[in-house]
């Protein structure tokens, strides 16, 4: 869906960093939304961590940079890295140029993946979040 | 004919002789570095060393060819303007191609000095101005609200200030608090205080230093009663000494250093038999003229220390410097990763340095493949204490 410019798919899971998360057979996929992308100006450095590292929800795991812009990726679930996006390490503005696809971030084995119902979903979530964020970046 | 017209018409309108007696320019490098300029004999021996042209092979963009359409500016062939911005926003200021000169150019001064002028006539790059707007509004230059709180004394009476920098703070928190935590095993007292941008990279960048910044840090450091500030930024150590705002610690007696010159004096009882290795930072080496130092601490603590092919007055430039990275962060990656390739080459399994910069540029450069640890001096030694007492 579009929020006043902003492509939102209302499939997907999100967590409040503006990061997309979905299912994907055994594991969880994880990229940066049109939002954070569109605010955050060029991608020139994502730190993609060793797979196996462990992740904690709600605790940092790597860092993304623009010119900037410093973002941190937060774990939205409880599990551990199962994969990274190698074409991000010399290619990271694949996340400007395709940020639902060719620029997804991270693989994540879940402990339990029912965990990302705790996450925000569908239209009217995602409408009520995004508008209070494009409030909150206009100052 | 020619002749015959010269015979009537006033000395100075003559073809000939203006071009001998040159109109005062509306340039400031050029009233203050023509003869530089033109000093260049174009022999190239900057190209072999320029981190920029290393990196995107375009003439244009090192010292020589930066040289040559100084020239061409200088002779009202082309016109300083947007079109040059590219070409002459690209130096790290790492001074590489100074040392190698012949000739002896100071091309980083003359390009310091170019983009005032661009600033002046309203051709900048907009990360630059980014830069300058930001340090305006702000106390740091990534515009962060709030710092990582270090847990420790600030803006006390002390014999030591620990000056730590923006990078330090807001970019390699992590970094700072293994230095914090070494300086506290070996002993120093020191304070922090609410430290603001030293503001020294605007003059890089075609401003001038922020004076409210500089005289924030004065009085913040005058405050403390310490005669000695310990920097973990050879930007900062730079800036402090060499400035003229900052100018009033040195009449108080207070002396400014480098950590790296702090760490040298002390017998550290720790030792690794990790293959390491070190990178100079321009700041500390081409600018400050400190490579033994760093060294003596780190041949102290790794017999297995080597050096890489490229070292000391001659090092690579991590591609940082100068505004690049803000302004041309792909660029500035290509010239960390030549880096690099030195450090797997050299078979090295950790990558020191003594600035959080590079650290940051080059953590953020290193392929996945590379499995060296990149980290600063401090940091290591930090660890190697903790897995001693551990």
């Amino acid at each position: 869906m579009d929020i006043q410019g902003y492509k939102m798919p209302d499939e997907l899971y999100y967590e409040e960093n503006h990061f997309w998360i979905k299912e994907e057979g055994d594991f969880l996929v994880m990229g940066m939304d049109d939002f954070a992308q569109k605010l955050a100006g060029e991608i020139v450095y994502v730190q993609l961590p060793e797979e196996g590292k462990e992740l904690s929800v709600g605790k940092k795991f790597a860092k993304i940079e623009s010119g900037k812009w410093l973002g941190k990726a937060f774990a939205p679930v409880n599990g551990e890295l199962a994969g990274v996006n190698e074409e991000l390490e010399t290619n990271p503005g694949l996340i400007n140029q395709d940020c639902y696809g060719k620029g997804w971030m991270y693989k994540i084995k879940a402990q339990d993946k029912a965990e990302i119902k705790k996450l925000i979903h569908g239209p009217d979530a995602l409408t009520k979040w995004v508008l209070a964020d494009i409030e909150k970046y206009k100052k | 004919m020619v002749f015959l017209l010269c015979a009537f018409v006033p000395l100075s309108l003559c073809p000939s002789l203006r071009r001998r007696r040159p109109m005062e320019s509306k340039y400031d490098f050029v009233k203050k570095y023509r003869e530089q300029v033109l000093q260049c004999s174009r022999c190239g021996f900057c190209q072999a060393v320029c981190p920029v042209y290393g990196a995107t092979l375009r003439p244009s963009y090192n010292a020589r060819g930066k040289m040559l359409i100084l020239k061409e500016v200088m002779d009202g062939k082309i016109p300083l303007n947007d079109e040059l911005v590219e070409t002459l926003c690209q130096c790290t200021t790492c001074a590489s191609c100074h040392k190698n000169c012949p000739s002896g150019v100071n091309v980083p001064e003359i390009i310091k000095e170019v983009r005032k002028d661009l600033v002046h006539i309203g051709s900048c790059h907009p990360a630059f101005k980014g830069m300058n707007e930001v340090l305006e509004k702000n106390t740091n230059i990534y515009a962060e609200e709030k710092g990582p709180d270090f847990g420790r004394a600030k803006n006390q009476k002390a014999e030591v200030v620990f000056f730590i920098g923006c990078v330090g703070t807001y970019r390699e928190d992590e970094a700072t608090e293994a230095t914090l935590d070494l300086l506290d095993r070996i002993g120093v007292k020191y304070t922090l205080i609410d430290e603001v941008c030293c503001s020294g990279v605007l003059e890089d960048v075609g401003y001038q230093l922020n004076e409210r910044l500089a005289k924030k840090n004065i009085e913040l450091i005058l405050a403390t009663g310490a005669k000695t500030v310990v920097t973990g930024c050879p930007y900062c150590s730079r800036t402090f000494n060499k400035k003229p705002q900052y100018q009033e610690l040195k009449d108080k007696g207070v002396k400014v250093i480098h950590v790296s010159q702090l760490l040298k004096d002390f017998d550290l009882g720790v030792k690794t038999d990790k293959k390491v290795t070190y990178h100079d930072p321009c700041d500390l080496g081409r600018h400050c003229d400190i490579y033994d130092e760093p060294r003596e601490t780190i041949r102290k603590i790794a017999p297995g220390f080597v050096e890489l092919p490229h070292n000391r007055v001659d090092a690579l430039c991590c591609g940082a410097g100068g505004g690049v990275r803000g302004a041309f962060p792909k660029n500035s990656l290509a010239m960390a990763r030549r880096r690099l390739q030195e450090a797997e080459d050299a078979g090295a399994e950790v990558v020191l340095t003594e600035c959080n910069s590079c650290v940051h540029n080059l953590a953020n450069a290193k392929l996945r493949k590379q499995k060296f640890r990149i980290c600063t001096t401090t940091q290591f030694i930090n660890e190697l204490m903790e897995a001693k007492e551990a």
